[in-house]
This record gives C-alpha cells, sequence and structure tokens, in this order.
C-alpha cells in the first residue's frame, strides 16, 4: 500500500492513458503542411450510443463515477478493498505527475505494480499498459535515468503483454530515434517486424504495418546518405561500387515498404514525400505522378491539402503545361480557399488571356480574403488590388466586382474596412492601409471610412501615392455606384 | 541531412511556469447572500448506495423514489390530501385510548396501522418481509380516492424530478463555457482590464470589475452591475475592432452587452432574446462585432446579429453522426466570419451561415479517425483563432483534440487528459512568434485545472514562421483548485471548518487567464469562479531558460509540506483573512436578515376557532357556508382581498307568518305596537302629533348611513377613529340644533343609542324596526327578559327578511365587534368589505 495521506475521501482514480505513447509519432522536420499524424483511415462506421435510453445513466460514459458521487469510507472498509486502494494509487502517480515530481511518482508506480496481480480489468486501458506509459513518461523525464534503464525497462513490458508487443517496439523506436539512435532503432523495428505470435500478430496488423513504414523510412534515409556520399564522390571524379550497390538495397528494401502503406487509406505525407523522392531519382516520373495523383484524388482518403501540395510541386517541378497546374490548384481552392498556394493561383490566372480564368482569378482572391488569417496579408490585398484597379481601368467586366461583392458586402466593411482597423493598419503597416485603401475606395466609394481615413493620414504626409489614389478613386466614383447597385435603380 | 531528423510529437521541452503562491487565494470577498448547498447524491440514492454495476456504466442508480414520496407527503399534507383528510379527520384516531362503543362505527384507529408500519421500517432489508394484511388492506382501500393529486400522476412527476436530478448530479453540462470573462483593455501596455462574472445569491447579478493586473491583482472601483432574472450560467466574451462585446447566457434569455475599450466606459446592454427550450451555447463573434452564435436544446442552431436579427442555420433534434439522447448543441465561429461549426455530442460539423442548408463538411466524428474509445463523446469545442487562424480544440471526457479546419477529421494534436470530471472550460493564451500557446482545461465538479502548452506554427502566410507540426509542449502541469487552499488555512472550528470546507469545495463554474509582462517578468494571472460566486486567482511565474529536470527535483522536496498560506505572501495571507471573516460574518447575519425579509405568514389557525370553521347544524345553511370557506381560503391563499361575495346567495324566503308589514290593518299595527310595548306613541303617530320628531329621526338616519360609510373604509386601522369623528362632525349637516332634550327613558333618545351600539352597521332597518332592536332600550320599556330574545329575532327577521338566523350557541358567542378586533389588520378588508347582510346574526 502507498502511504495514503489522505485516507477516506477522494477515491476516484486517474484514469487511462499515460501521456505518453501513442501520441509520440516522430515527424521529420518540412513538408508545406506538417500535419504529421500519421494515421489510418477507416469507415467510421456508425455505432449506437452506449446507454442510450436509460435515463439513469449518465449523459456521458464516464470511465469511473465521479469522486462527489462516493460517499467516504471508513478506513477498514478503504484497507480491505484492493480496486479502491488501486485506483488511490493510481491518483496519487497522476497528481505527482502533473506537478512534476517524478521522483514521487516512481515510487508510487512500484506499489503500483502490485496491482498486476489481480489484472481482470475490462477496461479500456489495463494495469499493464498504464504501467508501461507512466514509466515512459517517468524515465522521460527523470533526471538520473538513462537510454540503458529506459532500454530495459521498455524490454520488460514487451514482455509483460503480448497484447500490444508491436506498440511498445514501436513506441520504443521512435524514442530512439528522438535521441539520435537511428541504428538501434532500425535493428529495433527489424526485430520487431519478424515477431511471431499467432493470432497476436494478426490481430497487431496496423502496427505492423506501421513498423514496416517506418523501417523503410529509416532505409530511405540511409539512401539518401549514401546518395549525397556518392554525389560528393562523382564530384571527386571517382567511384565507389560497395557504396552504389549498398544504395540500391537500401531504395529496394524502402520502395517496398513505403509503397505498401501508401495504398491503404490515411495521411501518409512523410511516407509518400520519401517514395515520390525515390521514383523521381531513378526517374520513374510516371510511377510518382500516379502515386501523387492516387494519393490526393482517391476519395478512400482524407481530404489532405497537402497531397495536392505535392502534386502541384511535382507537376511544377516537372514542367508541366500551366493548364494542368492550374486544374490541381483549383481543386485545392475548393478544398481550403484559404491555403497560402492561393496567391500563385491568382498571380497566374490573372496573367490568363482567358476571360474564365481571370474571373476565377478574382473569385480566388475575394474567397481568400475571406479568411480571418489573411486578414493582414499586404500580397492578397495587393492582388486584389491589382485585378481590381486592371478591371476599372479596363472598363471591361465590372459586373465581376459586382458579383463577388454581393455576397460580401453586409460583412466585408465591419470585417475589413472599419475605422478602427484604418487607424490600426495605418500605423502598424502603411502600404498595407494602402492597398485596402484601393480596394475600400472602389467598392465602397470615396465616403468610405477606411478610404478617407487612409487617403487623409497619407495627403497630410505629403505622400505622392495617396494622392495619385484619391484622384483615381475620384475619378471611377461611377463605378462604386455600379457595383453597389445604386445606379441600376436610377436606371 | 541533419543528425536528428526526429522530433517527439509531445514531450519537448516546454516554458516553466512555476505557481508564485501555495494555493489559489480569493480575489474578491465573498459572495454574500445565502448560498444553498448543492444536492449530495445521498439525498435521492436508495438507502445512499451505489451499487457496483453502475461503476461499470452498465446499469443504473437505485434512486429512493419512496422516500421523496415520503417527503412529500410529510412536507406538504395539504397539497397530498388536502380535502380528503379533513373530511376524514373525524374517521381517524390517532390516540392510544380504546375507542367508545358509538364512535367504533364511524372510526378506525391509527396507531396500530402506524407501528406496523414502523415495524417495516425498521426490518428493512430483511429478506421474508411480509406486507401484514392491514397494511395491504388499507393501502388497497384508500389508494384510489384518498390522494389530492391522483398518484399514478404525482409519482409520474416524482419519478421524472428525480431522474432529471440524478442525471444532472452525474454530469451538469448546462455551465459548459464557463460563467467568467475577461476583457483586455484596448491598447495591450495598460494594465487595467475587466474581468466579468456573475455574482448575488441566485447568480443573477453580472458584474463588470475593473481589474489592475501584477503579481497580486486588485480590483479597482466599484463594479458595474446588472441584475438579470435568471441565473447565469454562461458568460462569453470577444474583442472586435477595439471594443469588447460579452454574451451572457442564463436558461432562457440571452443577453449581449458591449464594452467600450476605454477603462471606466460603463458597458452598455445591447440586446436580449428569449428561448422557449433552453439555451446550450452561446459563442460570441471574434471577427465581426455584435454577432454571436446561440444553440438550443431543441437542437436549432441560429446566427444572432444585433443588427439583423436572428437567424436559424439548423434545426435538427437528432445528432449529427449517430443517435444520442443527450440535447446539448454547441456553435463557436471559425476562420471564415461567414462560417459556424455547429457541434452535438457525436462531433462537429461546418456550416456556411450563407447557405446552411447547402454547404456544410464533417470536421469531427467521434469515431475511427480520431482515434476514438467507445463512448467517447464530445464535451466542449473551442475555437483557437488567436493562437492559429485555423485551429479548434475538442475537448472529450477522456482526450483533448486539436483540428485544423483545412484537414477535417483527422486530428492534428490529441493528448489524453486523464481528467476525473470532464473539462467543461478551456481558455486559450496566445503565446508570442517562437512560443507555446497555454491552453487551460477545467472540470466542473472536481475542480480540476490542467495546464498544457502546444506550439502550432504561426501559419499566417507572410510571416513565414517555421514549419513544424502542432505538439504538446512539456508535460501538463496540474494547478491549484479552489479547494485546495483549505489545508493552508489556519485551523478553524469545526462547524466553521465545515462550512468552508463546504463553501470551498463548490463546483468551478468559469475560468479565464491573463498574461501580464511586467519588463522582463511574465507572469500568467489565472481567475477561477465557483459556483457559490467566488473569484479566486493564482499567478504562475514564467521561469526562463532553466533547465526543467533541475526544478523538477527541487519540487519533489518542497511539494509536500502543507505550510500555512499567511507565511506565504503578506499580501495574500491578508485577503485570505478579510475573505474568512467577510464570509463568517455573512453566515451570522443570514439567520437574521431571512427572519427579518421574509414575508409576513398568517396563521390561519389563530384566525378562526374551529367553531367558526365547523359547519352550522341548520339545515340549509350547510352549501352556503361551505362556499364562504372556499372563498375565504381562496383568498388566503391567493393573499389577496376578500372581495364581495358574488353571487350574493338569493335569500330564501321568511317564514310564513312573521312580517307585520303584512297587516297594514290599523288593528294589526296597533297589536304590533302594542304588543312592542309602544302603544302611546303609536297613538301620537297615529294622531300626526310627532312631525317633527320624525323629521329629526329621519335626518338622524341619514346621518347614520354616512357615518357607517366612513366606518367601513377605515374600519380597522388605528386612525380610523380620529377619521371617524371628524367626519361625523362634518357630516352633522344641517341645522346643528340639539332639538328637544333627551330624557333617559323617552323614545326620543333611541336613534341616539342604536347608533352608538351599531356603530358601523350597512344595514339599516326599517326605523319602525329600528329602535327595538336594542336590549336597553327594550328593557326600558319593559318587556321581560326572556321575551326579548324573541322579539329581537322576530323583529330582525322582519328587518332585514334574512331568514337564516341560526340558533345562538348556548357558550359565549363573541359579539361582533369584539369579534373583528382579535382579526389582524391585514384581514381588515375581509370586514370592511363583508356583506351586511350577515350582521344581524352576528349581532350579540
Amino acid at each position: 500500500m502507498p502511504p495514503c495521506r489522505r485516507v477516506g475521501g477522494h477515491v476516484g482514480a486517474a484514469r487511462a492513458a499515460a501521456p505518453v505513447a501513442a501520441a509520440v509519432t516522430a515527424a521529420r522536420r518540412g513538408g508545406p503542411f506538417p500535419w504529421a499524424m500519421d494515421g489510418f483511415v477507416g469507415r467510421a462506421a456508425p455505432r449506437p450510443a452506449a446507454q442510450a435510453g436509460s435515463a439513469l445513466l449518465p449523459a456521458l460514459h464516464l470511465p469511473l463515477l465521479p469522486p462527489h458521487l462516493y460517499r467516504p469510507a471508513t478506513s477498514h472498509e478503504y484497507k480491505l478493498n484492493f480496486r479502491k486502494s488501486k485506483e488511490a494509487c493510481l491518483s496519487y502517480i497522476q497528481d505527482a505527475m502533473l506537478q512534476k515530481q517524478w521522483k514521487r511518482a516512481a515510487e508510487f508506480l512500484t506499489f503500483y505494480i502490485e496491482s498486476l496481480e489481480k489484472d481482470f480489468s475490462t477496461e479500456y486501458v489495463g494495469p499493464s499498459e498504464m504501467i508501461w506509459r507512466i514509466g515512459t513518461e517517468i524515465l522521460c523525464h527523470h533526471s538520473h535515468s538513462s537510454m540503458k534503464e529506459f532500454n530495459s525497462f521498455i524490454e520488460q513490458m514487451k514482455t509483460l503483454g503480448v497484447k500490444r508487443y508491436l506498440k511498445v517496439c514501436l513506441e520504443h523506436a521512435f524514442h530512439l530515434l528522438c535521441n539520435g539512435r537511428t541504428d538501434e532503432a532500425y535493428q529495433n523495428l527489424s526485430l520487431a517486424e519478424s515477431w511471431r505470435f499467432g493470432e497476436q500478430t494478426t490481430a497487431q496488423d496496423k502496427e505492423l504495418k506501421l513498423i514496416q513504414a517506418y523501417r523503410g523510412l529509416l532505409d530511405y534515409y540511409s539512401w539518401s546518405k549514401q546518395k549525397n556520399v556518392l554525389l560528393e564522390y562523382e564530384r571527386g571524379g571517382f567511384e565507389d561500387l560497395s557504396v552504389e550497390q549498398e544504395m540500391h538495397s537500401s531504395f529496394r528494401k524502402a520502395a517496398v515498404n513505403l509503397k505498401e502503406i501508401i495504398q491503404i487509406p490515411g495521411v501518409w505525407d512523410l511516407f509518400v514525400k520519401c517514395y515520390v523522392d525515390l521514383l523521381e531519382f531513378y526517374g520513374d516520373h510516371d510511377e510518382a505522378r500516379q502515386v501523387l495523383s492516387e494519393y490526393a484524388y482517391n476519395s478512400k482518403f482524407p481530404a489532405n491539402p497537402n497531397a495536392h501540395v505535392y502534386l502541384y510541386q511535382f507537376l511544377k517541378r516537372h514542367g508541366e503545361p500551366k493548364k494542368s497546374l492550374i486544374s490541381v490548384l483549383k481543386i485545392l481552392h475548393d478544398i481550403v480557399p484559404s491555403h497560402e498556394l492561393m496567391i500563385d493561383f491568382n498571380i497566374m490566372l490573372q496573367k490568363s488571356k482567358k476571360r474564365k480564368k481571370r474571373r476565377l482569378g478574382l473569385e480566388v482572391i475575394f474567397a481568400a480574403l475571406d479568411y480571418a488569417g489573411w486578414k493582414e496579408n499586404v500580397k492578397a490585398w495587393s492582388c486584389l488590388a491589382r485585378q481590381v484597379k486592371q478591371i476599372i481601368i479596363s472598363e471591361k467586366h465590372p459586373d465581376w466586382i459586382k458579383q463577388e461583392w454581393n455576397s460580401r458586402k453586409d460583412w466585408w466593411p465591419t470585417f475589413h474596412f472599419s475605422r478602427y482597423l484604418a487607424k490600426r493598419n495605418w500605423q502598424e503597416n502603411e502600404s498595407l492601409a494602402y492597398e485596402k485603401a484601393v480596394v475600400a475606395g472602389i467598392l465602397l466609394g470615396k465616403d468610405c471610412k477606411y478610404f478617407k481615413y487612409v487617403s487623409h493620414q497619407g495627403c497630410k504626409d505629403q505622400k505622392k501615392r495617396f494622392r495619385t489614389l484619391k484622384k483615381f478613386v475620384n475619378k471611377h466614383s461611377s463605378v462604386y455606384l455600379r457595383i453597389s447597385g445604386l445606379s441600376d435603380s436610377s436606371v | 541531412q541533419a543528425e536528428t531528423p526526429f522530433v517527439a510529437r509531445r514531450g519537448g521541452a516546454g516554458e516553466s511556469w512555476e505557481p508564485a503562491g501555495v494555493a489559489a487565494a480569493p480575489f474578491l470577498p465573498p459572495n454574500a447572500g445565502c448560498w444553498v448547498p448543492s444536492l449530495m447524491p445521498q439525498d435521492i440514492l436508495y438507502r445512499g448506495v451505489l451499487r457496483r454495476k453502475l461503476r461499470s456504466g452498465k446499469s443504473g442508480a437505485a434512486l429512493d423514489f419512496t422516500k421523496q414520496l415520503g417527503h412529500f407527503f410529510v412536507d406538504h399534507p395539504e397539497d397530498a390530501f388536502g380535502s380528503l383528510g379533513q373530511l376524514l379527520h373525524k374517521n381517524f384516531y390517532l390516540g392510544n385510548a380504546k375507542l367508545r362503543r358509538q364512535a367504533r362505527d364511524t372510526t378506525i384507529r391509527m396507531t396500530p396501522l402506524v407501528e406496523e408500519i414502523n415495524r417495516l421500517e425498521a426490518r428493512h432489508g430483511c429478506p421474508q418481509q411480509h406486507l401484514t394484511s392491514r397494511v395491504r388492506w388499507f393501502s388497497h382501500l384508500c389508494r384510489d380516492w384518498l390522494f389530492e393529486v391522483p398518484l399514478d400522476l404525482l409519482a409520474d412527476c416524482v419519478h421524472d424530478e428525480l431522474v432529471l436530478q440524478w442525471a444532472s448530479l452525474l454530469f451538469d453540462d448546462s455551465s459548459t463555457g464557463g460563467a467568467l470573462a475577461w476583457l483586455p483593455p484596448e491598447d495591450a501596455g495598460a494594465r487595467t482590464g475587466r474581468l466579468v462574472y456573475p455574482r448575488g445569491p441566485a447568480m443573477n447579478q453580472l458584474y463588470f470589475q475593473d481589474v489592475v493586473l501584477g503579481e497580486v491583482p486588485r480590483a479597482r472601483g466599484s463594479p458595474a452591475q446588472f441584475e438579470l432574472n435568471g441565473r447565469i450560467r454562461q458568460v462569453a466574451a470577444a474583442q472586435v475592432d477595439g471594443e469588447g462585446f460579452v454574451g451572457v447566457r442564463s436558461d432562457y434569455h440571452c443577453g449581449v452587452w458591449r464594452v467600450r475599450g476605454r477603462t471606466g466606459a460603463a458597458p452598455a446592454p445591447l440586446q436580449v432574446i428569449r428561448t422557449s427550450v433552453p439555451a446550450s451555447c452561446l459563442t460570441v463573434s471574434p471577427h465581426l462585432p455584435g454577432e454571436l452564435a446561440v444553440c438550443t436544446q431543441s437542437g436549432a442552431v441560429y446566427l444572432w446579429s444585433v443588427e439583423t436579427g436572428l437567424q436559424q442555420l439548423r434545426q435538427d433534434p437528432q445528432t449529427m453522426f449517430f443517435r444520442d439522447h443527450s440535447p446539448w448543441r454547441w456553435s463557436d465561429f471559425t476562420a471564415h466570419p461567414r462560417v459556424l461549426s455547429c457541434a452535438d455530442r457525436t462531433g462537429l460539423q461546418c456550416l456556411d451561415t450563407r447557405a446552411p442548408g447547402r454547404c456544410h463538411f464533417d470536421f469531427f466524428k467521434v469515431g475511427e479517425e480520431a482515434g476514438c474509445q467507445q463512448g467517447e463523446r464530445v464535451v466542449l469545442p473551442l475555437y483557437l483563432g488567436r493562437p492559429h487562424p485555423s485551429q479548434h480544440l475538442v475537448a472529450t471526457q477522456f482526450a483533448v483534440y486539436v483540428m485544423d479546419e483545412r484537414l477535417p477529421l483527422v486530428p492534428v494534436l490529441k493528448w489524453a487528459h486523464m481528467m476525473q470530471d470532464p473539462p467543461l472550460f478551456a481558455h486559450v493564451v496566445p503565446g508570442g512568434p517562437g512560443r507555446s500557446h497555454k491552453l487551460l482545461l477545467g472540470a466542473s465538479h472536481t475542480q480540476e485545472l490542467l495546464l498544457l502548452q502546444y506550439t502550432a506554427l504561426s501559419l499566417h502566410p507572410s510571416a513565414g514562421g517555421s514549419k513544424s507540426a502542432c505538439q504538446l509542449a512539456g508535460p501538463p502541469q496540474k494547478l491549484h483548485s479552489i479547494s485546495g487552499c483549505l489545508q493552508h488555512l489556519p485551523q478553524q472550528l469545526p462547524h466553521r471548518h465545515q462550512l468552508l470546507q463546504q463553501r470551498l469545495g463548490a463546483p468551478a463554474a468559469g475560468l479565464t487567464a491573463v498574461l501580464h509582462a511586467q519588463g522582463q517578468r511574465e507572469s500568467l494571472l489565472v481567475f477561477q469562479l465557483s459556483e457559490a460566486g467566488d473569484v479566486f486567482y493564482q499567478t504562475l511565474r514564467h521561469e526562463a531558460a532553466q533547465p526543467s529536470t533541475a526544478d523538477g527535483e527541487h519540487k519533489d522536496e518542497a511539494a509536500p509540506s502543507a505550510s500555512p498560506v499567511v507565511e506565504a505572501l503578506p499580501a495574500v495571507a491578508l485577503r485570505y483573512r478579510r475573505w474568512l471573516k467577510a464570509l463568517f460574518r455573512d453566515q451570522q447575519e443570514l439567520p437574521q436578515q431571512a427572519a427579518g425579509r421574509a414575508p409576513p405568514t398568517i396563521s390561519q389557525k389563530r384566525l378562526f376557532t374551529r367553531q367558526d370553521l365547523g359547519p352550522p347544524a341548520g339545515p340549509g345553511t350547510g352549501t352556503l357556508h361551505a362556499w364562504a370557506r372556499q372563498q375565504l381560503r381562496r383568498a388566503m391563499r391567493e393573499r389577496g382581498r376578500v372581495r364581495r361575495w358574488h353571487p350574493a346567495p338569493a335569500p330564501p324566503p321568511p317564514p310564513q307568518p312573521v312580517d307585520p308589514a303584512a297587516w297594514p290593518d290599523a288593528l294589526s299595527t296597533r297589536l304590533t305596537a302594542a304588543w312592542a310595548g309602544d302603544w302611546s306613541h303609536w297613538w301620537e303617530e297615529r294622531l300626526g302629533l310627532n312631525m317633527a320628531q320624525r323629521q329629526r329621526a329621519l335626518r338622524e338616519r341619514r346621518r347614520r348611513q354616512k357615518r357607517a360609510r366612513g366606518h367601513r373604509s377605515l374600519s380597522a386601522s388605528f386612525t380610523s377613529s380620529v377619521t371617524y369623528q371628524s367626519e361625523l362632525s362634518e357630516l352633522s349637516d344641517g341645522p346643528p340644533g340639539p332639538g328637544p332634550p333627551l330624557s333617559p327613558g323617552h323614545p326620543d333618545a333611541l336613534p341616539q343609542v342604536l347608533a352608538e351600539v351599531w356603530g358601523g352597521s350597512p344595514h339599516h332597518p326599517p326605523p319602525s324596526a329600528e329602535p327595538l332592536l336594542s336590549s336597553q332600550t327594550l328593557r326600558s320599556r319593559g318587556i321581560p327578559k326572556e321575551r326579548r330574545k324573541t322579539l329581537r329575532d322576530y323583529l330582525a327577521v322582519c328587518a332585514d327578511g334574512a331568514p337564516e338566523t341560526p340558533p345562538e350557541p348556548p357558550g359565549s358567542q363573541p359579539c361582533s365587534q369584539g369579534g373583528q378586533l382579535c382579526i389582524p389588520s391585514s384581514q381588515s378588508q375581509l370586514s370592511g368589505s363583508q356583506p351586511r347582510r350577515k350582521r344581524p346574526r352576528m349581532g350579540f
């Protein structure tokens, strides 16, 4: 028994899942959208509510009854109840961990090991898993822990539960990787891959796939290292056949494993990038393109904007025609209108000679500026200002602006063009204020608060571009009337 | 190739935030007014036992239904058995003595029955438990008719209420979101912000308090205060264009206030909406001024704009992804000002308000994509717009997820929070570029408070921040709960200790945090609100560049010591002392206040004696009597005044040969007069000798009428006598000539005497009968005592035609005046407006 300081009250225990594990997914830096939460995606089968119908049950399934519902038990009862003391012990461990008292937590954990004695629990996270998770977390933070201790602890944990053998192996490998022990991690992964334990192996199929994928990833890293070495050599003018052979074998091992994982629906940004890199190096562009478009367009995969970005970057690298680039970005625009590539997209479309595309360009930049994250993006505002100006000067298609403006005129003025924002933008970023003032002047007329404030301040500071802006807006004030629909009613 | 291309998703080094004090400290004086302790499970559970199965979530708790029903019968007997209980009053005997023979036919002895029931109670839990035949017999006999409210109906109501109470004990989501909000000052450098919180005995007063930040924050000035008509469940706030918008949700009302950025500006209420179904969510738009999202428990989601009103976006009583019985709904804003997220227990969807029917996508689903476990449900969604424009937090009872709008369904970050109670409150404090964001999670009943740090790349397209995945930084940290300060307080007397324990242990009701930088020193101030209305705070100091391992060891030694808070910080200690003092003072004042404030109650028992209320024996009067009683009772129940008894019952026909006026011939009148001993008077009148006297009598009558009116309106108050006098003198109009001197025994004295005796009689007997009713006069006429009563009765009948003169009870019947005097003042109207018809009966 742990030394219970608060015997009697508060029997509620910590619940499942120590914070380590599961989430310690290794992620490589880089990538346009580092979600890096690798995960399988299956079809979410609608499940019936666990306790629908019975009103006496909690509205929410709680793992343990809220502690305020317990009656304080007498100390005698308390000692007898193994289960309760187990829970109490767990709560002390949790308490210590949350206060970063790792030493104290470790002491409690040694007591908690007793709970393995009668482990008939059917809970989501059983004691053995709890010990593994808590132990890992403590060892990660404890000041006196070393890698050797960590390894021996994990080895024990592996034997403790065959049900999650591969999970433990994977987490162990991650830990080694994070500490820069790539070789050890590789060894561990290959060992885990060859693990066979009857039905348990098939039950842990997902973990096995991940293990193979990460092994493939490590193969890819060694391949890219060898590749760099070879490139150095080539620059030096000599050859090393053994390195080359090694490199090819790494390639083969990596390619097989990576190819396998990216066929399962999920978010595999890291693996896809590596695989495409391999294919590209060996000139298999068709395969690479196939992989990327499958990753982007297969409806079984979750809608992942990164997939489209990779495809776009790939196509751009290989000098594909503008048309296909635009079609890729068009889909990205449909999924994520606030993607940063939308500026490139807009520029690309503005340059286009086709009317339809220029129209799309206007739509894209308007849609991007709807988002709160783009509010102060000078680039986007200048894109919009430029295109709107162009349309006004050429006096072709002012109805485009009108159409875009119609759905926004009830909230853009307060969202973008309030007096408060005029003041702030002017103070913080003059060029942003200028670009926004151009748009405001055209869309809302010269009486718009934003335009008035900024142009007034600009003229006061004797800045030339603000004076020309004022002139421009005054000259084209008729456009504003047409956009806002004021002139329509008079005609 | 970099040496370490791998970084852990969580566990990296976070910033070090160390609590400055050993416990949370009170920020405001205790919330005055009586705080009713919340319901305990023992109150409604069967014998206080929680079944084992309940814990595993497989079976329900046993609610003690019979106990509650029993409580109802004992506490509200009038409502439970009112009428029949009274009717059967005589037939139930509660004494120990044997019944007398004649009573035995109509009365049953209840004592054995009660004993029987008590014995049953004592044998509770005994497996061989038989209902005795007597109890069964009684229950069979009475079940159908004894209860005022049909038993089935009553039982249904009690049962429903019990189930509701139990459900809210297990998990109460009405306070989701929390009722504490912070409004930062307009310019970031200022040190004064505003705290918005509910207070008052019913938590229905909204306070806006200016707060000066510092290591020890303090309130400045007196708060702006609004009284609302409902308990405040949630206070949400957002800052748009330098103005603060505060949304306040109570069960059936939502309101919005605007607070100008300048300190000292009064908050202005803008609009209130009323819902027919309780609202479950209110969030304020961080993008557009005066826009809010409202959800009701009927499954409706509204966009509420102060300018354009309500727009219904969705109305669906069903949950989104699979069936769940919870009516809870939530809605929040997203990176796009026109897109709202809608949540129920099964997940989140995003809706475009411009076309809510068509444009929506699934954002979060409880299921495999997010790696949810069985029974997991969404408890609290939160838009993390300030740290990152497209990220959201989704908290369930097991884990928290960080979601990105651009990659729906797959969480960007997941962490099992291990909290004992589901987190109902969350607050995010954005860290600057290159720093971690602080996320606070709070639970209600257990008062748990966790601090998480996470980093999300600043996806500002122009900012070009470093691109790294969203990750947790450092281990999560537990902050002080309100109840945690109990062990640091000085020893209290047991009853005070208990009070304090109860008060500090009240469930949390809200949480907010402010980052405050003073020069190089940064501190995080965390405010907590409890359901008792107390606001506590704690300060966390940022300790830059300190290796996490070292302080871990340091903590190990320091932690377990429970040093009294008094030694920690003088300012905090002073606060505690003041807070405790105020709390105990409030508690002492409470009973007195309650006594003073309670509305005056009138005991019904004192108003009437049983004899008054008992039905008169006379035939034919029973219905009228019952009806009058009913009227009286109703008036007393409604605390209204007794109005004119309407419709007045038609007077039954008089008994046959009593009206002397029916015999108008000279002989009859003469005989009548002779019988009354007033023959000489009759004769003088007949001869027309006393014209002047009659005129005077007429005038006297008019005067009496007026006086009676005056008396009626002021009958009860003390001042009435004064007014009465003045009125009297004023109204004695006409020739004030005193008339012929009166001699006792002379018939001329009659009207005067009568007026005194009859005071406020509104009824005016015919002049001929009038003088005859005073016993004095009768005596003076020499009518024998035994005949007087007969005469009076006879004449009274003639006078007002009211036949219902009951036989006078043999005992002392209180006279009308005396009877009225014992009615408390509040009942004065009763006598004032009572029909006068009854007077003669009660006359003497």
